[in-house]
């Protein structure tokens, strides 16, 4: 039975969070929307907008700290708000169903995937043949071809990709009137998440299932949501049709937040990074093969899993480096930073190389203030800083966009994309001569992806540092790189200049990825 | 992926190592401390000549490192020699007090399991809570207080004030299984007890790590009832990070089993190792230890396979 009306209706919601019994702040602030029956609604926002606030707080997840002070959610007509704990854990298992960001630790490892699915069953007293029954069709259903196969493994033996799908069908198994989807592809690569998000529009479409989604991907609810609306400081500051908020944004923070995620190159004073013909080489990669090896002493094997790869780059060039998750760019960067011994080939560097990792809030150490940080850097590099070495940290920090202020701050005080200047800046400490960054923008949302993009492409324009850039995101290739190498299962299967790889690609591994950013991912 | 019978004789191979490791060390303590076996059996009035006959009898005379392969030559065919002391083969020594050590630590961990489980739990369910407060301060007292200290409390306590114990009685296994356990059971308490409040204090700190865990989110948002949500995912996964530290634990009551036994006058290895150091008796000596040895690497090995029972992680060649 499908709900007439709006299935959904935030009215003036206001919630805090407290601080160690210190009166809380105020996260979302007199919130209001409503989601139609059967519609996929999006919900924009850059980190701290309080989009999964929002999320929980429907959901009724919200942690002990966290206090609804006014407002009312109304679902298919009943206000949750008034509804005790219990009640609103049953409506969960029932009509709402819930979606996250990460699907790696989603699931219990110690169970396999069959029963961690098969406990949602459960709570509705089902037989356990007809539970199983239901299980395998809504493996087949989001995608699945073998689902006894995939219901008998454990979790960490599938991808993320499989992961979220593993975890829609949970949610699906509920028959839910409403899916909440927190950012549900934003840890997964552009082909895979296409496929998460066409997974998701067919079960909007054949089960009548409504849909929050919450993304900071402009471009990824574009040809997906019915209708988007835009939050900041906890309330919707734009919301109509997902196609007017697109064309004609009506305020100037989401015209503004709409140019970030577009990457123009023209707005944000991107131009590609190209080496000067004569310049010398930095980095020179010949048939170099790696893997890794298991095991101790006794038995050992060895998997291979980047094979042949060859490639210069030159003083000041910035390349690009795509390919979706597992084709072996993470391997690749772990062997040219000497993390992995190569099996065969060689590398020759010419000056240091520092790296870039893709998650700032678990590469700074969580004890120590940034000047620790910047100090460590400074050592490991072996540069001589002269007397005053917190008036090169400064400087270092104000090229980076950070200030004085922010040299005393613990990471956990920093925003991400603070924190990621913060690792640039390390990286700027020890005047390297090439900058590695893997995925270093895919934790950040719109608005600090700019910045640190652009912070990026300064840096390899005013200080001719080379930069090799990995990222699934073909627009910050787009925009950053003049070239760009293009990874599949373990080789480099395309590699030339930006512009004519990307215009005309000339292996399916290239199209893949162009149609996955066409859909808007 | 290994196979069983690889693992199990890659086992076999560390237990060996550890064990000649073990010995050779406790061969070069030996040889450092001053002290004769002869001289410590016959006692100050005896003459130079009868301390020479005796300790040419007992074989001490030689070489420590003549003794030591000569032990060694036995050991690995499974002969320990026999005390100098006690004059009877060290086997039969060691077999005759195994059952107190083993009994004791082994109750003592079931204790420690079945108490400090439920209030990991119930702390855990709500941390910062009335309840935790005072169930951890609780715990911090028990673990404060030396295994000795708490033993003559207890003895005190029980033999005097309640009249229901009788501190030093011990039945072998074989005559009474039930008066057995009951001989053993307050000594088991008293090295339990300090060894629950760190036990507790791991799991507690494992649960809410837990309990707030991705997948504990997933189990709420299928409908999971909180308690549902610890039975079936919180603690069998704290279950496994902490089976390595219970085996810790349980090296660590061993341990405690050896000063209880002194306090409680029980016939058990403690004992029995005391009385080898103070005499002087090499093989015997050495014997306890290697037993020691070979407990605490199978209990090891146990705890690798129950994780790799419970964690399929485990099980897909993260080493074993």
């Amino acid at each position: 039975m499908r709900y007439k009306g709006n299935i959904l209706e935030v009215k003036g919601l206001t919630l805090t969070v407290s601080n160690n019994g210190e009166p809380g702040a105020v996260i979302l602030n007199g919130l209001s929307f409503a989601v139609r029956t059967g519609e996929i609604m999006g919900l924009i926002g850059n980190s701290g907008s309080g989009k999964t606030m929002t999320a929980l707080a429907v959901s009724g997840l919200l942690s002990d700290f966290a206090k609804i002070e006014s407002g009312q959610i109304i679902f298919e007509g009943e206000d949750l708000t008034a509804k005790t704990a219990k009640e609103r854990r049953k409506l969960l298992g029932e009509k709402i169903g819930v979606i996250f960001q990460d699907p790696s630790s989603a699931l219990d490892p110690l169970q396999t995937v069959g029963s961690n699915l098969a406990e949602i069953l459960r709570v509705r007293n089902l037989d356990k043949e007809a539970g199983r029954r239901q299980v395998l069709d809504m493996l087949r259903i989001v995608g699945f071809e073998d689902p006894e196969q995939i219901a008998s493994r454990y979790p960490h033996r599938l991808s993320g990709g499989q992961r979220q799908r593993v975890l829609i069908a949970g949610a699906a198994l509920m028959k839910p009137s409403l899916l909440i989807a927190d950012e549900p592809t934003s840890s997964l690569d552009t082909v895979t998440s296409m496929s998460i998000m066409q997974l998701l529009h067919e079960m909007c479409q054949e089960m009548g299932i409504s849909i929050l989604f919450i993304s900071h991907n402009l471009n990824a609810v574009r040809n997906f949501c019915d209708r988007v609306m835009v939050m900041k400081d906890g309330t919707v500051i734009d919301s109509d049709t997902s196609w007017d908020i697109m064309g004609q944004p009506r305020s100037a923070f989401t015209a503004d937040l709409l140019a970030k995620s577009r990457l123009d190159p023209d707005k944000l004073g991107l131009t590609a990074g190209k080496a000067a013909d004569d310049a010398p080489c930095v980095l020179s990669v010949k048939d170099l093969s790696a893997g890794y090896s298991n095991g101790a002493l006794l038995r050992k094997s060895s998997r291979t899993v980047i094979r042949d790869i060859t490639f210069d780059i030159k003083e000041g060039d910035c390349l690009g480096l795509i390919g979706s998750s597992g084709c072996g760019k993470t391997t690749l960067i772990k062997t040219l930073l000497g993390l992995i011994r190569p099996s065969s080939g060689s590398i020759e560097k010419n000056g240091r190389i520092a790296a870039v990792f893709q998650d700032p809030a678990t590469s700074l150490n969580p004890a120590h203030t940034v000047r620790w940080h910047l100090n460590e850097a400074l050592k490991a590099s072996g540069r001589n800083a002269g007397g005053d070495k917190d008036s090169l940290f400064i400087r270092t920090l104000n090229e980076t966009g950070l200030a004085e202020e922010h040299l005393h701050r613990f990471p956990a005080q920093l925003s991400g994309g603070q924190r990621q200047k913060v690792a640039i800046a390390m990286c700027l400490i020890g005047e390297p001569s090439a900058i590695i960054a893997d995925e270093p923008f895919s934790a950040l949302d719109a608005a600090s992806q700019a910045s640190v993009i652009k912070l990026l492409s300064d840096i390899n324009r005013e200080r001719k540092t080379t930069m090799l850039i990995v990222s699934h995101n073909l627009r910050v290739i787009r925009a950053m790189c003049s070239r760009v190498i293009v990874m599949n299962d373990g080789v480099i299967v395309e590699s030339g200049d930006t512009a004519s790889v990307l215009s005309a690609p000339a292996t399916e591994t290239t199209r893949m990825l162009l149609d996955a950013r066409m859909y808007g991912v | 992926m290994r196979s069983a019978a690889g693992t199990i004789l890659i086992k076999i191979c560390e237990f060996a190592l550890t064990a000649l490791l073990v010995s050779f060390f406790t061969f070069i303590a030996f040889s450092v401390i001053p002290g004769d076996p002869a001289r410590v059996m016959l006692g100050t009035d005896a003459s130079e000549e009868q301390v020479e006959n005796l300790r040419a009898e007992l074989g001490v005379d030689r070489p420590l490192s003549v003794r030591y392969l000569d032990w060694l030559g036995g050991a690995l065919k499974g002969d320990l020699g026999d005390s100098l002391s006690f004059r009877t083969p060290v086997n039969e020594l060691i077999k005759s007090r195994l059952p107190v050590t083993l009994g004791m630590s082994l109750m003592a961990l079931i204790i420690v399991l079945i108490v400090a489980f439920p209030m990991a739990a119930v702390c855990a369910s709500r941390p910062g809570s009335l309840t935790d407060r005072i169930v951890s301060a609780f715990g911090h007292v028990l673990f404060a207080v030396p295994a000795f200290a708490l033993s003559m409390l207890l003895i005190l306590l029980f033999t005097k004030a309640f009249g229901i114990y009788t501190a030093g009685r011990y039945t072998a296994p074989s005559d009474d299984a039930g008066k057995y356990i009951a001989s053993l059971l307050l000594p088991s308490v008293c090295i339990a007890l300090p060894k629950i409040a760190m036990t507790f204090k791991f799991l507690r700190a494992s649960m809410i790590e837990f309990s707030a865990s991705d997948f504990a989110r997933t189990a709420k948002s299928h409908g999971l009832t909180d308690l549902k949500i610890l039975l079936t995912h919180i603690i069998p996964n704290s279950a496994v990070s902490s089976v390595t530290v219970i085996s810790l634990v349980l090296s660590d009551i061993m341990g405690g089993s050896l000063i209880v036994e002194q306090v409680f006058n029980l016939p058990g290895l403690g004992r029995l190792l005391l009385s080898a150091i103070s005499r002087r008796d090499f093989p015997l000596l050495s014997g306890i230890v290697f037993y020691l040895a070979l407990i605490t690497v199978i209990l090891y090995f146990l705890s690798d396979v129950i994780n790799a029972a419970i964690d399929p992680r485990i099980r897909d060649g993260r080493s074993l």
